[in-house]
């Protein structure tokens, strides 16, 4: 009963609409609707029509293809970069300044004392063989030798290398190792696993290199077995190191320097870093109104076998960001004026989805153990953390130059015996790089600083006197000139003319585009809009409904004629059903497109057998359609 | 009959005209405005007023012509490109690296082929100068030498003398090797004046070039006697080197294991065959690491010193030119792996006792080529044959031009640069004018003379390193004393001495930080922007689109053509018929025209009033409604009315 009630509603909400039929709706459709084409399908003559129709099918379709078109571009998320050049008042950027040489060599002199003889005698070794089994008589540790030795690989034979110790226990006097040259032999690093039972050779084609990794190797050893006080306490002080200070026109001191621990280069000395106070602003370009340092970087004081080459380092990174020195890092020489102009180079990123960058690192798989200084997110820490995490995976133990996790302990020889080959293992591994590599994301926000270094000698021989003798005298507060033109070191830093180039990005395609362009496309082919599409929907619905009607109709003509062939009298003849009288009075179609069929929707339901229904065509319900199109083309 | 069809064939009813059958262009054109879909049209025909029509003409008109202006600009901006700047952080290919050493070849090895220009040189600069002879240096043999030549011709000297010129008297200049003033004929060219005046009052010292088949001289005077005498020196050096077989000049010239102390690359030792020999004629043997040749690409998957190129290079003085170069280092250039290295026009130089670190970035850029911009892919749609054994590039272009047209020209090639096919290195031998005409091209090159700066255009994608360099001392005081010994035993039996501070550089090559930058051109508009933008065009100023464009033309073209054709045709058809109809007063019937015998309207001919057949004295237009065009209905309804009234 609802269903037939709500099917009545329908007919009534029909009765408004087009048309009964879907012919009756397509022509109704096409006529009024906005879109170009489809009104001229039926106005025109046959031939034309068929055109027409050709016509706008295809337009449809162009339109249809086009939008596919826009609208994957527009999920391809693409960007447009906006690039700008000037100059503004910006915080200067952060600088570390840190010595070559990581500690002072007569304060770890005690510690690498063992080494430093051991390194020698290998040298002797390596350099006059005969000579020094003369004097092998001091006693050298031998348990640093015996974790890792260095060999010598007579290669003559290249199908039997014969591989000789270097302090081999055979001194049986014949030992072929002696007549070696650098062409014949090479020198190599025997590295074992913690039972000793792998064993590889780290070949080296010259001995320097060799040498210098090895004595590396083992510093790294001594030094990771030293707490981190003692450590930085054997570094270059600040007062020490950073002489003088100029920042603009205000003077500034070791103190205003934030101090850190780095592996490789000892204590390091932040200048702004923005930590625990406000970043200092630079708002003039030039020389002038930049950082002016005068350091003594001590090159007498060096480790000698540690670094070969002397001078400051320093690099220029973003406020709050860890430095990495030894990546990014530039040399100043010593008795020169290293002069850095500044050009701030940033890209400014739009995350997910227009690119696979990450915001502050937190969706990074990776923990970052940088996080400890209180850093933001960097690639490079990332991928350090990462190895470091490996490290401690593989060899369970932390290497000395990363930072540690809480709870791990550094590798060193005594607790973890195997760590040399492990370590030497896991870095050589191509595997775990790009591991790391894929894990690590780019940081969305990055900052380059572009510098233009240029160099000079300083002091000049005439100043060279006074300029010694009134730093000295401030630093030690002694008459005897302490420092020397192999020790000090000009820098000045400062903004180029222009200080910054930004490059930023910016969605390309934004839902106002894709709009527009749909609406382009739709308005150049059919001239359509929205609207249209809304009119397309409601033709559709529709369609919808007359298939519904005429769904129900049929169904009840089915019942219907099995309820006639119940009933008793014949059947309508063909004769009966033209004698129908025409209403010729009667116009349907003036006031509506269509005939007016609801008028008692009720007379559809049941066939009255006492009075017969009028035979009007006016009057004539809807399933009667096929005959009444007959008689209705003898009306007109 | 269906309801759609009765709807049709009410619409049919209301249209007062269907476009192609109406009988005027007037009556068409009312009826396009009437029915369009073209916003505007409409509102002129249904205006009222003067006034307010004519509005409504300009408009449209100005719609239209926007219409028009606005997509001539879109059509005129579409090959336009749109930049875009990507960041990528990924394991980066190393790029090659060519280290040379600035002196080409060991000046003991050449001294023999040499001798001669030098000795000449000496004597030049002890004329000019006073420089005294073999002073300085301390030369074996050269005493010897200088004994042995008295007696000889200076045959350089005599080739290309060099002059001194007292400023105010150009056309005289002082012979060198004479002593005495001479005349002197041709054009003088001075050299950079050019490109900057120079106004000094000293001497100016320059040589003189000459033709031997016209007799035609150039001077070349140079401010400074440093510049001319090495220009000098090269001009012929270049000359004598040009003879020599390649393979000697290999072995003249330094040997990897010579150039490379150590070698680290990336944690691993790497050593002389990891670089590959390039020769270059003016820096002799440079060696270059990681060429494809070896084996594949190597590639640095971490920043830093430590995973880069650590190189310290030998670089021996003693075994320098004096005339030839006058700096000491080695020379460095990074570039692609199918690059040509350009080490005299933009390697970066290397200083010894130095530790040099190079930091790089790298940019990659990417050009859109024809129609957006000028660049070439790969340079074969440039009419220059690349005589270079690499990828196309700028410098290659020029080059390769230059080096043609000298072929050309001149008959012979330059030495620095490679041979084309078929062709030999310039010398006086074979060549006796050569530097005349080399100097000559050459002034004609620099000021674009020759068309090689024009034809040549750039690489559509190139990589670019930036190179951040900084300078450290190594070995540092203390690291010094152990440093020197182990480099020494390294080197071995290649060097017989004990290596100095100053006769070592070390060099660091490493990539910065892993992110590549890529400058990308991309197409700013598609033909799909191009057709929305004309559709939002189109749509905004008269909400026309394609379908009101066919309309246009089929009203516009076909259907106004139609009716002038049909009414030419009539027109032509009653002429033809006035010209052949028989003269006789009487109308006859078409008798092939009846083809409805019973017309409605035939009644209503034969009711006409017999007044109008006096009046017209000939012919009298046949009224037949089968002669009649075929009009839309409401003309026919007015027609069958006008009868009735008359």
């Amino acid at each position: 009963m609802h269903i037939k009630k709500y099917l009545l509603k329908c007919l009534h909400r029909l009765q408004k609409g087009p048309g009964y039929t879907y012919k009756e709706l397509l022509v109704w459709y096409c006529n009024n609707t906005n879109t170009h084409g489809p009104k001229r399908i039926i106005c025109e003559g046959p031939k034309k029509k068929a055109m027409w129709f050709l016509i706008t099918l295809l337009f449809t379709s162009l339109v249809c293809w086009e939008w596919g078109v826009f609208i994957k571009t527009y999920l391809s998320w693409e960007v447009s970069v906006s690039l700008s050049i000037g100059f503004k008042t910006m915080d200067f950027p952060a600088g570390p300044i840190c010595n070559a040489s990581p500690f002072q060599y007569s304060k770890v002199k005690h510690l690498l004392k063992d080494l430093d003889e051991l390194m020698e005698a290998v040298l002797e070794r390596i350099l006059a063989p005969e000579q020094s089994y003369g004097n092998t008589s001091k006693a050298l540790n031998s348990t640093i030798w015996n974790y890792t030795p260095l060999v010598l690989i007579d290669e003559q034979n290249p199908h039997h290398p014969v591989v000789l110790d270097l302090f081999g226990d055979n001194h049986n006097g014949s030992a072929p190792g002696r007549t070696c040259t650098a062409q014949a032999c090479k020198v190599a690093m025997r590295l074992c696993s913690l039972n000793g039972t792998v064993c590889t050779f780290r070949n080296f084609t010259s001995a320097t290199r060799a040498v210098t990794e090895w004595y590396l190797l083992q510093a790294t050893n001594i030094f990771s077995q030293v707490p981190n006080q003692e450590l930085v306490e054997m570094g270059y002080p600040a007062e020490r190191l950073i002489l003088a200070c100029l920042f603009g026109p205000e003077p500034c001191s070791y103190r205003n320097f934030t101090s850190i621990f780095h592996p490789d280069y000892g204590n390091c000395y932040i200048f702004n870093w923005g930590m625990t106070e406000k970043a200092l602003p630079s708002a003039n370009p030039g020389a002038e109104f930049g950082l002016k340092l005068i350091l003594d970087i001590g090159q007498d004081d060096y480790v000698p076998f540690l670094t070969s080459t002397a001078g400051a380092r320093l690099m220029l990174h973003e406020q709050r960001s860890y430095p990495f020195i030894k990546d990014e890092g530039i040399y100043a020489m010593s008795g020169t004026e290293t002069s850095i102009g500044v050009l701030v180079d940033k890209l400014e990123r739009k995350g997910e989805p227009y690119s696979q960058c990450t915001m502050n690192g937190s969706d990074v798989p990776v923990r970052n153990l940088y996080s400890d200084y209180n850093t933001t997110y960097s690639i490079q820490a990332c991928i350090r953390s990462c190895f470091q995490d490996h490290m401690i995976r593989n060899c369970s133990c932390g290497h000395y130059l990363y930072p540690l996790p809480r709870g791990q302990r550094y590798c060193n020889n005594r607790e973890f015996p195997g760590w040399a080959y492990c370590y030497s293992h896991l870095r050589m591994s191509v595997a775990q790089r790009e591991t790391c590599i894929n894990m690590c994301k780019e940081s969305c926000n990055d900052t380059q600083y572009k510098m233009t270094i240029s160099m000079a000698d300083w002091p000049s021989e005439a100043s060279e006197d006074w300029i010694f003798h009134v730093l000295s005298q401030e630093r030690d507060q002694s008459t005897n000139i302490t420092l020397s033109r192999k020790g000090i070191v000009k820098l000045n830093i400062y903004f180029q003319e222009f200080n910054y180039r930004t490059i930023e990005e910016s969605a390309a395609n934004n839902i106002v585009w894709l709009l527009s362009n749909l609406g382009g496309q739709f308005g150049f082919w059919m001239g359509g809009s929205v609207l249209c599409l809304i009119e397309f929907g409601e033709i559709l619905i529709d369609f919808v409904w007359i298939t519904i009607i005429k769904l129900v109709a049929f169904a009840k003509s089915l019942r219907q004629r099995r309820a006639q062939a119940c009933y008793a009298g014949p059947p309508p003849t063909v004769a009966e059903l033209v004698e129908a009288h025409t209403n010729f009075s009667f116009e349907p179609d003036v006031a509506g497109p269509g005939p007016d069929p609801g008028t008692y929707p009720d007379e559809q339901t049941l066939p009255i057998p006492g009075t017969p229904p009028p035979n009007y065509d006016s009057l004539r319900l809807q399933p009667l359609d096929i005959i009444e199109s007959d008689s209705e083309g003898d009306a007109v | 009959m269906a309801p759609g069809e009765k709807i049709k064939a009410k619409i049919k009813k209301n249209l007062p005209v269907t476009g192609p059958q109406a009988p005027t262009i007037k009556e068409l054109m009312r009826w396009y405005c009437l029915n369009t879909n073209t916003h505007g049209c409409r509102r002129i025909v249904v205006s009222r007023g003067r006034l307010r029509r004519l509005l409504w003409v300009l408009f449209t008109l100005t719609a239209v012509a926007l219409i028009f202006w606005q997509c001539a600009l879109l059509i005129s901006s579409f090959y336009t490109v749109s930049v875009s700047i990507k960041v990528h952080f990924q394991k980066l290919d190393f790029p090659a690296v060519t280290i040379c050493n600035i002196n080409p070849y060991k000046y003991s090895a050449v001294r023999d082929l040499l001798a001669d220009l030098e000795q000449e040189t000496r004597t030049a600069l002890k004329n000019l100068y006073g420089f005294p002879e073999n002073k300085s240096r301390k030369r074996r043999e050269a005493e010897s030498w200088t004994s042995a030549w008295e007696g000889t011709q200076p045959k350089f000297l005599k080739l290309v003398p060099l002059l001194a010129f007292s400023q105010d008297e150009t056309s005289k200049a002082r012979d060198f090797l004479t002593g005495r003033k001479r005349k002197v004929s041709g054009s003088i060219i001075h050299k950079a004046s050019d490109v900057m005046h120079v106004h000094e009052s000293k001497e100016v010292v320059g040589f003189q070039l000459c033709s031997n088949d016209t007799s035609k001289c150039a001077v070349y005077t140079f401010s400074s006697g440093v510049n001319a005498i090495q220009e000098w020196y090269k001009l012929h050096y270049m000359n004598i080197m040009a003879q020599v077989p390649l393979e000697k000049k290999i072995n003249m010239s330094y040997s990897a294991e010579e150039l490379l102390v150590t070698c680290f690359f990336d944690g691993m030792s790497c050593d002389a065959r990891n670089f590959t020999l390039f020769h270059h004629p003016m820096y002799g043997n440079c060696y270059t690491f990681n060429n494809r040749e070896n084996e594949t690409i190597l590639s640095t998957s971490m920043g830093g010193s430590e995973y880069g190129l650590q190189v310290i290079l030998y670089i021996n003085e003693e075994e320098y030119n004096p005339f030839l170069v006058s700096s000491t280092g080695a020379k460095v250039i990074v570039h692609r792996q199918d690059e040509y290295p350009f080490i005299e026009d933009i390697g970066t130089e290397i200083e010894t006792a130095m530790a040099t670190s190079i930091g790089m970035h790298l940019t990659e850029s990417f050009k859109l080529s024809e129609p957006y911009s000028q660049c070439t892919e790969d340079g074969s749609d440039v009419p220059i044959s690349n005589i270079y054994n690499a990828a196309y590039s700028l410098q290659i272009c020029l080059h390769s031009c230059f080096q043609t047209k000298m072929v050309e020209k001149c008959g012979c090639a330059q030495y620095s640069q490679p041979l084309p096919p078929a062709a030999n290195y310039c010398n006086y031998q074979q060549h006796p004018n050569w530097m005349y005409c080399y100097y000559q091209l050459h002034q004609a090159f620099v000021r674009e003379e020759l068309g090689c700066q024009s034809v040549c255009r750039e690489a559509c994608s190139f990589k670019e390193w930036t190179l951040t360099t900084s300078l450290a001392q190594w070995p540092s005081e203390v690291s010094e004393k152990w440093l020197l010994p182990v480099l020494t035993w390294d080197q071995g039996q290649q060097i017989k001495k004990k290596l100095n501070k100053t006769d070592l550089a070390k060099l660091l090559i490493f990539y910065k930080d892993l992110n590549q930058r890529s400058i990308m051109e991309s197409p700013a508009n598609s033909i799909e922007m191009l057709l929305s933008n004309f559709g939002g065009q189109l749509g905004l100023w008269m909400s026309c689109s394609v379908v009101c464009v066919i309309e246009i033309i089929e009203v516009f073209f076909i259907d106004s053509f139609s009716i002038i054709a049909r009414r030419q045709w009539h027109k032509a058809k009653e002429w033809w018929a006035r010209r052949h109809a028989p003269p006789g007063p009487q109308g006859r019937d078409n008798l092939g025209l009846d083809i409805d015998d019973d017309l409605p309207t035939f009644t209503s001919a034969l009711r006409l009033p017999p007044a109008p057949g006096t009046e017209v004295p000939g012919t009298p237009p046949p009224r037949y409604n089968t002669l009649r065009l075929e009009r839309a209905f409401s003309d026919q309804l007015t027609d069958t009315q006008m009868p009735a009234e008359s």
